[in-house]
């Protein structure tokens, strides 16, 4: 039904508006980034535009120069803040250390389970997966303790591995499931068309399946990526010199005040690896992977 | 090229069993088409000859070699899905070299032979498509020349056309009988499809609960049906059925039927007074006239073009008659039927079997 030019601007004028109400709070986190201290607290109110753009945030965050150096140089004035670093560099790389590991750990492992939950015949099958689902119904906060004892007799407190394999256990129950709906997709068809065209199962899977499911695949690597990216309490309790993104931030908020700009600065430069990760693997993420294997 | 035996398979899903002793012979180079209604054993036992189902008892035989516990992959066949099953994210051509490929077959070989299927198949200028910007027919293609670049032993196809449009079904039934003609490798064939199994078969196998029903050359399939099954399930419009009770009539054994009218059958049966009887009569073995042995009244007309179909209501049952003629039959119009008693068939109530002419 051809809509009229009212409904149409209504319905754009709506779409703008929840966009809008949706970036703000991020175009507030980056604006607030490039402001200088007077602006951030100003004492008459929220300021907008009305300010001197300084990039002294990012460098104490991003290029480790003292805070006071930096204010010295741009002229400004600087607040308040104990001796603790603010350069974050070491943590960048933690960070994305720790989420593409685990990420790729939980790809790893859980395509494999996903297929053969998918493909085996297995007495109990529905049992587990309710089971593997029900790993996460517990809240981290229940099993943060005991994994800091395991993971300290086993040494890996305090260490990347360790928190590599923490966020894999906790990715792992979802992206198993999901990737099981991916490969549920894929009729058993090609399966069996491929193990008479010659291929044994391993082969079957790298080889003919698991391309079919790419774009499930890629869905999966994203929502693992962000929950290893975003991870606060796991990170908190297992590690000490380690710091990933949230743990370090949350460090801004200090016995003399809380560091709003070397936050929202850090906050800002956090968004940019996801948002590199999700442009690399989004143009796998296109419907519609398996058209023309069937008939539709 | 290879015979296939398959000897005494059962196939057993937990308690349930679906095939009983099954016992075929099918010929190197020999066209067989399955044939049946859904759930009647026949794409199991397709899949127990391509190894993707476990045999529970019995042994299947290709190229005089048991192969219960070959893997599919090993045993020299190639294999047509419903639903084509290609690899979405390859290529024609890779669609069709994956199999050499995985072989470890030279480059040079795999693309003479890919050029060669595509030659065969008319798929050309399709090699470097994907299946997704092919249509049904194209793409049913490149499922075949996924089967014959390999240059199996014997093809597998399992209701390869029931997803075509009709007009489609029968172009590439025509191109697998004449492809089959070409490469004369063994063939096994299953479909639901009558029309399908009578026009490409050499051999038809009727099969009905998991037990084979008959077996034998189409045209004999239809002409003498071993049983009231296959007699109703070959055909289409299917075979009237007309019981009643053998009589002596005036010049021969006679046939009462239950409404009283009196049908005289061929002298070649023997069948003493009494005796209760199913008479079978195809369609296109019954004169529609004025008058004859059956007086009844037109209740729906169908015509096709080359033939008129008309229903009668006879004793409460439907009963078709197929005519070349072109007459004005309405609805309600007084007609009688004559069955040609040559061409009737007589089978046995309780057992359904199908009763031997002198």
């Amino acid at each position: 039904m051809e809509q009229s030019f009212a409904a149409r601007t209504l319905r754009d004028l709506a779409a703008v508006l929840i966009v809008a109400i949706f970036m703000f709070p991020i175009f507030w986190w980056s604006l607030s980034s490039i402001k200088p201290y007077s602006a951030i607290f100003n004492k008459d109110g929220p300021v907008y535009f009305d300010f001197e753009p300084t990039a002294l945030n990012y460098k104490v965050t991003l290029l480790g120069r003292s805070r006071v150096e930096s204010a010295l140089e741009s002229g400004g004035t600087y607040g308040a803040g104990g001796a603790s670093s603010y350069d974050s560099r070491q943590t960048i790389l933690d960070s994305t250390l720790v989420a593409v590991g685990s990420t790729g750990l939980t790809i790893l492992l859980a395509t494999l389970a996903a297929y053969a939950l998918s493909r085996m015949a297995m007495r109990g099958k529905q049992h587990f997966i309710f089971w593997i689902l029900s790993q996460r119904f517990m809240p981290p906060l229940a099993i943060v303790i005991p994994i800091m004892f395991m993971f300290r007799d086993m040494s890996l407190l305090d260490s990347r591995l360790g928190l590599i394999i923490a966020h894999t256990l906790i990715n792992l129950p979802l992206a198993v499931l999901l990737l099981k709906s991916f490969f549920d997709d894929v009729p058993k068809d090609v399966d069996e068309a491929a193990m008479i065209d010659g291929a044994t199962r391993i082969q079957t899977f790298r080889r003919v399946v698991l391309p079919m499911v790419r774009g499930g695949v890629a869905a999966t690597a994203v929502l693992c990526f962000i929950f290893s990216w975003t991870e606060f309490l796991l990170s908190l309790y297992l590690t000490t010199s380690i710091r990933t993104l949230p743990v370090k931030i949350s460090t801004f908020v200090t016995s003399t005040g809380t560091e709003w700009g070397f936050i929202t600065a850090l906050g800002t430069s956090a968004i940019v690896p996801s948002f590199i990760f999700i442009l690399l693997v989004q143009r796998h993420l296109v419907r519609g992977l398996t058209l023309g294997s069937l008939k539709e | 090229m290879a015979s296939v035996t398959v000897r005494n398979v059962v196939k057993k899903y937990g308690d349930l069993q679906v095939v009983h002793g099954l016992n075929l012979g099918i010929e190197d180079g020999s066209f067989v088409v399955l044939l049946g209604p859904s759930g009647c054993g026949k794409s199991t036992l397709l899949r127990m000859i391509a190894g993707l189902e476990p045999i529970t008892a019995g042994e299947v035989l290709i190229a005089e070699r048991v192969v219960n516990a070959v893997h599919p992959k090993d045993r020299n066949i190639a294999m047509v899905f419903q639903n084509y099953a290609l690899y979405a994210h390859m290529t024609v051509y890779d669609n069709m070299a994956f199999a050499l490929d995985l072989r470890g077959t030279p480059k040079d070989e795999i693309k003479r032979k890919v050029d060669w299927a595509a030659s065969v198949l008319n798929l050309g200028d399709y090699l470097e498509r994907y299946p997704r910007q092919l249509s049904g027919g194209q793409r049913q293609r490149v499922a075949m020349g996924r089967a014959i670049v390999r240059n199996p032993e014997v093809f597998l196809f399992d209701e390869p056309l029931s997803n075509l449009d009709a007009k489609l079904r029968v172009q590439m039934r025509t191109e697998i009988k004449e492809l089959h003609q070409r490469l004369k490798t063994t063939t096994v064939y299953v479909t639901h499809d009558q029309i399908e199994a009578m026009t490409m078969a050499d051999v038809i196998v009727i099969m009905r609960a998991g037990v084979i029903e008959q077996k034998g050359a189409p045209l004999d399939v239809y002409d003498n049906p071993a049983n009231l099954f296959v007699a109703e399930f070959i055909g289409s419009p299917a075979m009237n059925l007309i019981e009643g009770v053998a009589e002596a009539g005036n010049g021969g054994p006679a046939m009462r039927t239950k409404g009283g009218a009196l049908l005289p059958l061929s002298s070649r049966f023997k069948v003493a007074p009494g005796r209760k009887l199913t008479l079978g009569i195809r369609p296109e073995h019954l004169t529609i006239g004025e008058t004859g042995d059956i007086a009844t009244e037109v209740s729906v007309v169908e015509p096709t073009g080359p033939e008129i179909h008309i229903y009668c209501d006879f004793e409460g049952k439907d009963v078709c008659a197929i005519t070349r003629e072109r007459g004005s039959w309405r609805h309600g119009a007084k007609v009688g039927l004559t069955p040609d008693p040559e061409r009737m068939h007589l089978f046995d109530p309780e057992s359904g079997r199908a009763l031997e002419k002198a």
